[in-house]
């Protein structure tokens, strides 16, 4: 069993020895030595899928290219991108690359529009998929003594049992609680010694504070690891989780349609941003308009092509995540390049009266002022005629005054600091503490009710 | 001779204010009086109950935005020209009134700049100030 206190002192006192690294070889390889077995393994996924999808066989032919034009990493652009609606196109197993006999797990998305998007794996997969999250997990410490409690729904999405096979096969202790009954997963880890929680941020944040509720003591309890998936964290969400529960939190990317959790994880040493199993997903950044590559480092388009990834392989998968990606080396000791976790897409951006507003921005500005928790959610509508943002905002205990004139200058200060940001006015709207609707699975921090 | 109010954050959505009384009830804290005023999107509710730190523990427990504040209570007769002689002192004394409303009776909190001032002032009328101890032994009707 890995002391908290030891683990806690360990990340505080920046001493990532005491963090596992799952797969050395790869993890603190070369750069020239990740690069030569991605381009060994991009020249066999090519040949794997040209051969065996006819979906991607005939792109290829249309556009005049072959498995034997894959010669260098770079090659990888002469490739068609495959977006969501190739998958949705080919629903249910349209872009399958082996029998069905093969396939051994199937997942789905939740699938917001229309048909979901299916995707199956094979034994080879579920191995593959395994050794990312056994990566990603250990990262954050988690160690084969570890007993690890979901809070995911299982079901058909990814991340529920993504991590945990994964946690699994690292040789934890798994217990399937799943979803809901927040008072039971407190007692289940007082009385099973649970020392991992798999949750998405914000309902870590509701077990955190039913517990403090209750009276539970979270310095005193076994858990010492929150794994975070499902939704993006912002980091002062995540700070917050950390002290009031006393954990180590991190958390992952991934989306289905390339695997599910597990294509980056959070690195202790940079917590901004994610290493990517190299081994497993080529990594691209592009330009979301035109497709082409920015300069190193630069924001863009994630694309990612997996690697070996056998059942259904899809290439050059257009994200609609907005990222950079660093190769230098990282004071954990891994070698693998560091996406910067993705806070915005290119598909979140809001057009508020011809001015493109984030909900990340909104975030930052949120995290800049005392007396609101992280907690947020936007309102656009057009009644008036006028695009207008509405934006309400959870007021802390302390933050409450019994003056009106007090408040009102505070909402005024919310409203006038988000402006001078988004260069766009922001009607501020305060909420009581808890009022904003914590959510289990992806948190809708957008309603769009504008009429065109 | 001073009362203790507890003020509460409060969202203009039925059901809200209720979630307060019923913590309030739980836990035995009996209201003595209150005002409820808004600006739209959310209100400020304000109480005088018998133990004001029982009833903002409870508040506090459950997540609520409370705050205690001291205001100050008068007992007034019932008869024209009662209130209008305490507003007559502070007016006279330039002690402002932010806000003010009735308990159980004729009790009335006047929540002003300077409470002890304001009570010096009516020691010298005949206005009655009360303290918190009398309104917990108030006899529960």
């Amino acid at each position: 069993m890995i002391d908290k206190q030891e683990a806690l002192k360990a990340l505080q006192t920046q001493d990532y020895s005491f963090f596992p690294i799952h797969n050395p070889a790869i993890e603190c390889a070369s750069r020239e030595r990740i690069r030569a077995i991605q381009l060994a393994k991009l020249i066999e996924q090519v040949a794997w899928t040209y051969e065996r999808v006819p979906w991607y066989r005939e792109k290829m032919d249309a556009t005049g290219v072959s498995p034997a034009d894959i010669k260098t990493l770079e090659d990888v652009r002469k490739l068609p991108f495959t977006d969501k609606s190739a998958l949705r196109d080919t629903f249910p197993y349209g872009l399958f690359a082996v029998p069905l006999d093969e396939v051994v797990e199937l997942h789905a998305s939740s699938g917001t529009t229309g048909k979901p998007i299916v995707v199956g794996y094979n034994a080879h997969d579920m191995d593959m998929w395994a050794d990312c999250i056994a990566r990603l997990v250990q990262m954050a410490g988690v160690v084969p003594s570890d007993r690890a409690q979901m809070a995911f729904g299982y079901g058909m999405f990814t991340g529920g049992f993504g991590l945990h096979y994964g946690l699994q096969s690292l040789g934890c202790m798994m217990i399937p609680a799943g979803s809901g009954n927040t008072e039971r997963h407190i007692a289940m880890i007082e009385d099973y010694g649970t020392t991992v929680l798999i949750a998405t941020p914000s309902y870590a944040l509701h077990v955190c504070e039913v517990g403090e509720q209750i009276g539970y003591d979270w310095s005193k309890s076994p858990l010492r690891v929150g794994l975070f998936g499902g939704e993006p964290c912002p980091p002062k969400l995540k700070e917050e989780i950390e002290s009031r529960m006393h954990v180590i939190c991190t958390d992952n990317y991934g989306l289905t349609e390339v695997m599910g959790p597990g294509v980056s994880g959070e690195c202790l040493a940079s917590r901004d941003m994610q290493h990517i199993a190299e081994d497993h997903f080529l990594w691209e950044v592009v330009d979301p308009e035109t497709g082409e590559p920015v300069p190193d480092g630069e924001m863009g388009e994630l694309v990612l092509t997996p690697l070996g990834k056998q059942a259904i392989p899809v290439l050059r998968y257009r994200t609609h995540d907005l990222t950079r990606v660093v190769t230098e080396p990282c004071a954990c000791g891994r070698t693998t390049a560091r996406m910067q976790k993705v806070r915005s897409r290119c598909d979140d951006m809001l057009i508020i009266r011809g001015t493109n507003v984030f909900p990340s921005q909104i975030e930052d500005v949120l995290a800049g002022i005392e007396g609101l928790t992280p907690h947020y959610r936007i309102v656009v509508d057009n009644e008036t005629g006028l695009d207008r943002l509405t934006l309400h905002v959870e007021l802390k205990p302390e933050a409450f005054s019994d003056s009106f004139e007090q408040m009102d200058a505070f909402r005024t200060s919310i409203a006038e600091k988000l402006k001078s940001v988004l260069l766009v006015g922001v009607t501020v709207r305060l909420v009581e503490p808890g009022g904003i609707e914590r959510s289990f699975g992806k948190t809708k921090h957008v309603e769009d009710k504008r009429r065109s | 001779m001073s009362v203790q109010q507890i003020s509460v954050f409060v969202q203009s959505q039925p059901g809200h204010l209720l979630r307060i009384l019923e913590a309030f009830e739980s836990s035995h804290v009996s209201v003595r009086g209150y005002c409820a005023s808004d600006t739209g999107d959310y209100g400020i509710v304000r109480f005088i109950v018998d133990d004001p730190a029982r009833g903002l523990a409870v508040l506090q427990e459950q997540g609520a935005a409370a705050a205690m504040t001291e205001v100050l209570c008068v007992k007034l007769e019932d008869r024209p020209g009662e209130l209008a002689r305490v507003a007559a002192v502070f007016a006279e004394k330039g002690i402002n009134v932010t806000y003010g409303y009735s308990l159980i009776s004729t009790y009335i909190a006047l929540k002003v700049d300077d409470v002890a001032h304001a009570k010096e002032l009516l020691a010298d009328t005949s206005v009655e100030t009360v303290s918190q101890a009398d309104l917990a032994a108030l006899e529960r009707e």
